[in-house]
């Protein structure tokens, strides 16, 4: 089964007297149960925008077609589907007025969780993402780090089978970062599916399987994330010379101190470069591309495959 | 159940943690329209009843408008503000649920000020009694819910504090003062007379002074009608308000 099947949605901002923005535009997704998958696109790609849409916050366009959570329309069966959901948002949010503790008390009792069993999960876990002596602060007066984990303590507490982080490690320092990729590491091992957005594509390579890249509200690129990176970096030669300043062959770039050479078949392109530049050639390497250079590609460079 | 519950649990406590603020502060404010306007000009009297017992019987009738409007409106505007209407968003609560936690909420605050401002006040008055016992009950309990829906329309409506304070100051107050909390309506000139009988908070104030001193200016009836139907059309409101723009109001 999905975990997340969004199929042909579309979300228009109508801010006159600002023409009509397509934020989300016809964009379907298929995401199977129990992985960890990344969602990744530049600002204003419309992650955010499609994430709202999935957790109940935005009305989609009419003519989408539907958004389903382990197969339960968020529209037709909204209930059932927000159980399911666990979200995280971008932005981090806290009411002023509560405690840490209130705050998860009501918020669960909000998804009908009973009393008795919100007593007993609250302090589980809040001692899972190092909040225990926080329990009964005002959630005002935690550090950014901690308000972020309790955005996440939020998310879990109705134990939801799919959790939508939306840039989980925006701002957040490394060790807090890894803290949270072990956390949703050990969430996808007891059977969470997590799909999570990001900017930065090493947690994409260190954490899911497979990703979907959007820009401007469509999907350019979706599979597995090391086939998408060899795909990208099978047409690369890279290479470095010892005298930079030479007449170079058809087709070379020049990337920071380092040379890259596009080619169609390995073994006759690297032939030609070694008989071009002869002694000069320092070293070469087909390396993977990292995702950094592919995202750049798909999202900046011209006409996408 | 358990959802609405947490819901208006919530509200309750957010309430209740600014006392002072939700609480008192209509008190002191009754407490110097008593002073000021009652027992200085205490010597009048209308129809049977004091000049005092007059205004103290619309004063409550307007403690209970205000609290009940004002609670959902200001914890919505915040919400919307904070971003915490997301809390709203993605849990499964039903639109009418959220309605009815908010407006049972402002009932609640309406309630505890309402006993508290009769605690304090009450000396004010000696010797009163209650006319119309069941009558008073079911006023108090019907206007803290009826204008907390109104406040639960208003503050899914309003996109800021400015909205807010326009409500306040532009629409509730000129309802109120203007509903015979501190003159009877039916003294007035035509047509105000008249165009008062089309003020709904004047019936919640006629019916407040009914069953505490068996005082009417409008037909108790008349005023029963005009106010089941207003909650009728606040309730209708607030469902179509909350339905088609709560997954909206984060733009
Ligand atoms: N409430 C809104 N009203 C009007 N336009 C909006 C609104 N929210 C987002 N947009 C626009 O929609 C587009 C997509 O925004 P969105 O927040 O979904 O992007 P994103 O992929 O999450 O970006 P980021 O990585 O910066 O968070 C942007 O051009 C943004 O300006
Ligand atoms: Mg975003």
């Amino acid at each position: 089964m999905h975990a997340l099947t969004v199929e042909n949605a579309s979300k228009t901002y109508k801010s006159p007297p600002r023409p009509p923005l397509k934020a989300v535009d016809n964009l379907s997704l298929h995401i199977p149960e129990g992985q960890i998958y990344g969602l990744l696109g530049p600002n204003g790609a419309g992650k955010s925008t499609l994430i709202s849409m999935i957790c109940g916050a935005l009305k989609p366009d009419p003519e989408t077609g539907s958004i389903r959570i382990f197969d339960k329309d968020v529209v037709r069966q909204t209930d059932q589907a927000k159980q399911l959901l666990g979200i995280v948002p971008q932005e981090i949010i806290v009411e002023p007025a509560f405690t840490v503790e209130e705050v998860l008390y009501y918020f669960s009792g909000m998804y009908g969780v009973p009393q008795a069993e919100r007593r007993k999960r609250i302090p589980e876990l809040l001692e899972s993402l190092g909040l225990a002596d926080k329990q009964h602060d005002k959630a005002r007066s935690l550090s950014g780090g901690m308000k972020r984990r309790l955005m996440i303590a939020k998310a879990l507490i109705h134990k939801p089978r799919l959790l939508i982080l939306d840039e989980p490690t925006a701002g957040v320092d490394v060790s807090l970062r890894q803290r949270i990729w072990e956390l949703v590491r050990q969430l996808n091992a007891q059977g969470t599916t997590v799909i999570f957005t990001t900017h930065y594509l090493e947690e994409a390579e260190q954490l899911c399987e497979s990703m979907t890249v959007i820009n401007k509200g469509k999907v350019i690129k979706e599979g597995k994330v090391k086939e998408i990176q060899q795909e990208f970096s099978q047409n690369i030669i890279s290479f470095e010379l010892y005298q930079s300043e030479v007449e170079h062959l058809a087709g070379v770039r020049r990337v920071g101190v380092e040379f890259e050479l596009p080619f169609r078949d390995l073994v006759q392109d690297m032939r030609g470069l070694l008989d071009f530049y002869g002694d000069n050639l320092k070293s070469f390497r087909n390396e993977a591309a990292s995702l950094e250079k592919v995202f750049l590609q798909l999202t900046e460079g011209g006409p996408t495959p | 159940m358990t959802f609405m519950w947490a819901l208006y649990a919530r509200e309750v406590k957010r309430f209740r943690k600014l006392m002072l603020d939700t609480v008192f502060s209509p008190i002191v404010s009754m407490v110097l329209y008593l002073t000021v306007f009652g027992v200085v000009v205490s010597a009048k009297s209308i129809g049977d009843i004091s000049f005092l017992a007059f205004i103290y019987t619309g004063l409550l009738a307007m403690i209970m408008v205000n609290s009940g409007f004002s609670n959902p409106g200001f914890a919505l505007i915040i919400a919307k503000n904070l971003g915490s209407i997301l809390d709203l968003q993605v849990t499964p609560l039903r639109p009418w649920q959220i309605g009815i936690a908010y407006s049972l909420a402002a009932l609640t605050r309406g309630l505890f000020t309402l006993s508290v401002a009769l605690a304090l006040t009450v000396w004010f008055i000696p010797g009163m009694t209650i006319a119309h016992p069941l009558s008073l009950l079911a006023i108090v309990l019907i206007t803290g819910l009826q204008y907390g829906m109104l406040g639960v329309t208003f503050g899914i409506w309003a996109k800021g504090f400015e909205a807010l304070t326009f409500g306040t100051t532009f629409v509730m107050q000129p309802m109120i003062f203007l509903a015979g909390v501190f003159y009877p309506v039916g003294q007035l000139p035509a047509p105000w007379n008249l165009i008062s009988q089309f003020n709904p908070i004047h019936h919640t104030v006629n019916l407040f002074r009914y069953s505490f001193v068996g005082y009417a200016d409008t037909a108790p009836l008349i005023s029963w009608a005009a106010v089941l139907g207003c909650s009728t059309l606040f309730f209708g409101l607030m469902q179509w308000m909350t339905l088609r723009k709560l997954a909206e109001s984060l733009q």
